[in-house]
């Protein structure tokens, strides 16, 4: 009976937060040391790689914009191709961020405090990449702007609001706009702290200009408060309606395979299981390079492993149910779509992929030991990356490349341009990343501070003390 | 000329409870300064509800009336177009962008009345910054000021937070 008790009470107490005896001033030490630190080799070899990909990418959008998109790949039948597979990729990831920041804080999970700053930068920098695409898919962008924002041009047109590709511009500059401001706002405390912990000149100015003159006053954290809390109320139903638009994208037409009521939540529960992969991929070597594995601990990449493969569930129930439909619905163009194109036809060694990273590989994080080792969560998380872009690959080429009369039948190859535009934006928001880990604090350090200071006085629901000696028999039933 | 008496502490239980007997002594012009927000600080300080959301909310509804008139105006009365013979004015279609200029008005005026109206940011300089001991506020320390104008009465309030268990005072004043 004891020792049933002291089992289930291992077995309930979480793995701590924050790991080791911390305070205010070790925080503040260890959080922002990166920043202080003259750059690493390492660092600055990856930034050189990022910026020449990030060379090749603004070659590569000059070469679209001054010869046109007939340099991508995509042609009638596959209208869509790289250009929009990107997008919803890039944009999917970026919700992780969000829910991380935003509805996470409201449900209280108090482990998404050492994470949200890092999965907020990642949120905004993956937007900026998905923004590139379809701007760049209208062809000629500096024309794009009348049809996507209603100003008052001098064609006396206005943009067609019924359809879902306008609700997407407004979704989408909506939720950049949001998750910047939301960044923004809490970054000004951390800001703060740099600007009161430089040493130079230089940087006290520097971070002085962004931390606005913010000085803690009690005045200020009262408006504060709710004012984050109200961004973050307003990121919750901001980051499912934009991944349902972008879906919706998709699920109002008429095509065979785009056309189901499944798409939006199917949709942003891929974005989510992709973003915390992605988090997971950018976050295992940074907490190991950068000197945060006191408060990014086994526990939040425990979490996060947990998260994919609740999410991961969801998106095969999707697939489950996009095949029973199509079943259902008797419909040959759905069932050629489903049960021919995707499986048995020519771009069925993406669909096999894209089980396989999708279905397969998350079904690995029902194990703890996969969950608490890093090489199974950074392998699994890249594979769900992948198959997540694979996803995309073929909700968009294999719906189109066989429609609904075979003598428009044809194959989708994407060109070096679309490969270089790929590979390119994945450098920028790489570059884009690796410049924030150096300038700003990664981890939101008053938060982990308030944190810290809530598990020292038992508030957070958690002690950070583990009870003296062994348990004593129904002291379990007794608490 | 503002003088600002300052004192520090080093546990923000002990600062909370300072400036709730600083404020019962009757001294005025209080605030606190710490690296994170203290629990109990607005009570101990008496300070008004926040009109955060009374913004936040109206914000809200004007951005969700404006976007919904934006796309009605533009498609139904300037410039009606003709889609697939579907009316120039459709309630369903015009939600999600009413949704989406709702959250964005309201987003927008909550960040930027916080900024510039309720912390009255940007604001690089301030007297308290007068001290460079005051640096640990943002790092590791838990601060109580009182303004004043009259110099004849910083001795007396400096005693008062000596009292109140600050374990450093001093008096900066504004230069600028």
């Amino acid at each position: 009976m004891a020792e049933t008790a002291i089992e289930a009470r291992t077995a309930l107490r979480p793995l701590p937060l924050i790991q080791g005896a911390q305070d205010d001033g070790t925080l503040n030490k260890s959080l922002n040391a990166y920043v202080w630190q003259p750059p690493q080799r390492g660092w600055l070899a990856l930034l050189l790689i990022g910026m020449a990909g990030t060379g090749m990418l603004f070659a590569a959008v000059t070469l679209t914009i001054a010869k046109g998109i007939g340099t991508w790949g995509n042609n009638i039948p596959v209208a869509w191709a790289f250009g929009i597979i990107n997008f919803v990729w890039w944009i999917g990831i970026g919700h992780a961020g969000t829910l991380i920041s935003a509805i996470l804080l409201l449900f209280q999970q108090k482990w998404r405090t050492s994470i949200n700053r890092f999965a907020e930068a990642m949120t905004l920098f993956a937007v900026m990449q998905a923004a590139l695409f379809p701007v760049l898919h209208t062809g000629r962008p500096w024309f794009a702007v009348y049809w996507l924002f209603p100003y008052p041009s001098t064609n006396s047109i206005w943009p067609q609001f019924k359809s879902p590709l306008m609700w997407d511009v407004f979704a989408v500059s909506t939720y950049f706009i949001t998750s910047l401001l939301f960044w923004y706002l809490g970054l000004i405390p951390d800001l703060a702290a740099l600007r009161d912990s430089s040493t130079s000149r230089r940087a006290r100015v520097a971070y002085g200009i962004f931390a606005l003159g913010w000085r803690g006053s009690a005045r200020h954290w009262h408006h504060y408060k709710i004012a984050y809390l109200l961004l973050a109320g307003l990121a919750t139903p901001l980051v499912l309606s934009v991944h349902t638009i972008v879906s919706w994208d998709f699920a109002l037409s008429i095509l065979p395979g785009w056309h189901t009521t499944i798409f939006p939540p199917y949709f942003v529960a891929g974005a989510v299981f992709s973003g915390f992969a992605m988090v997971l991929t950018l976050m295992i070597p940074a907490r190991r390079f950068m000197g945060l594995k006191h408060v990014v601990t086994p526990r939040h990449l425990e979490a996060m492993a947990k998260v994919m493969l609740c999410t991961g569930l969801v998106v095969d129930y999707g697939y489950l149910m996009e095949h029973f439909i199509a079943w259902y619905s008797g419909n040959p163009y759905e069932m050629h779509v489903f049960f021919f194109t995707r499986p048995l036809g020519p771009y069925a060694w993406a669909y096999y992929l894209q089980m396989f990273c999708n279905v397969v590989v998350p079904q690995m994080f029902w194990l703890k030991w996969a969950r608490r080792n890093v090489w199974t969560l950074w392998v699994g998380s890249v594979l769900i990356n992948v198959g997540m872009w694979f996803e995309r690959f073929n909700i968009i080429v294999t719906s189109l490349h066989q429609d609904f009369i075979p003598s428009n039948w044809a194959m989708y190859y994407p060109t070096w341009v679309d490969l270089t535009l790929l590979g390119g934006t994945i450098c920028f928001f790489g570059t884009l990343f690796l410049l924030f880990l150096k300038f700003l604090p990664a981890v939101a350090v008053s938060e982990v501070k308030e944190l810290n200071h809530e598990l020292h006085e038992g508030h957070a629901g958690v002690s950070l003390h583990t009870p003296p000696g062994p348990l004593h028999a129904g002291e379990l039933e007794s608490t | 000329m503002r003088r600002f008496v300052l004192g520090e502490f080093s546990e923000p239980a002990a600062c909370v409870e300072a400036a709730r007997k600083l404020r019962e002594g009757g001294v005025q012009g209080l605030d606190a300064y710490s690296p994170y927000p203290l629990h109990g600080i607005d009570e101990a300080l008496e300070l008004p509800r926040s009109k955060v959301p009374l913004v936040a909310i109206s914000g809200g509804v004007l951005g969700a009336l404006g976007g919904y008139a934006l796309q009605w105006w533009m498609n139904a009365v300037d410039w009606p177009l003709n889609i697939g013979n579907r009316p120039p004015h459709g309630f369903w279609t015009n939600i999600p962008i009413t949704f989406e200029s709702g959250v964005l008005i309201c987003v927008l005026s909550i960040f930027f009345s916080s900024i510039f109206y309720f912390f009255a940011l940007p604001r690089p300089y301030h007297p308290v910054f007068e001290s460079e001991r005051f640096r640990t506020a943002s790092l590791d320390a838990f601060w109580i000021s009182a303004e004043t104008t009259d110099q004849e009465a910083v001795p007396e309030l400096e005693r008062k937070f000596r009292e109140a268990g600050a374990h450093k005072v001093h008096t900066v004043a504004e230069t600028v």
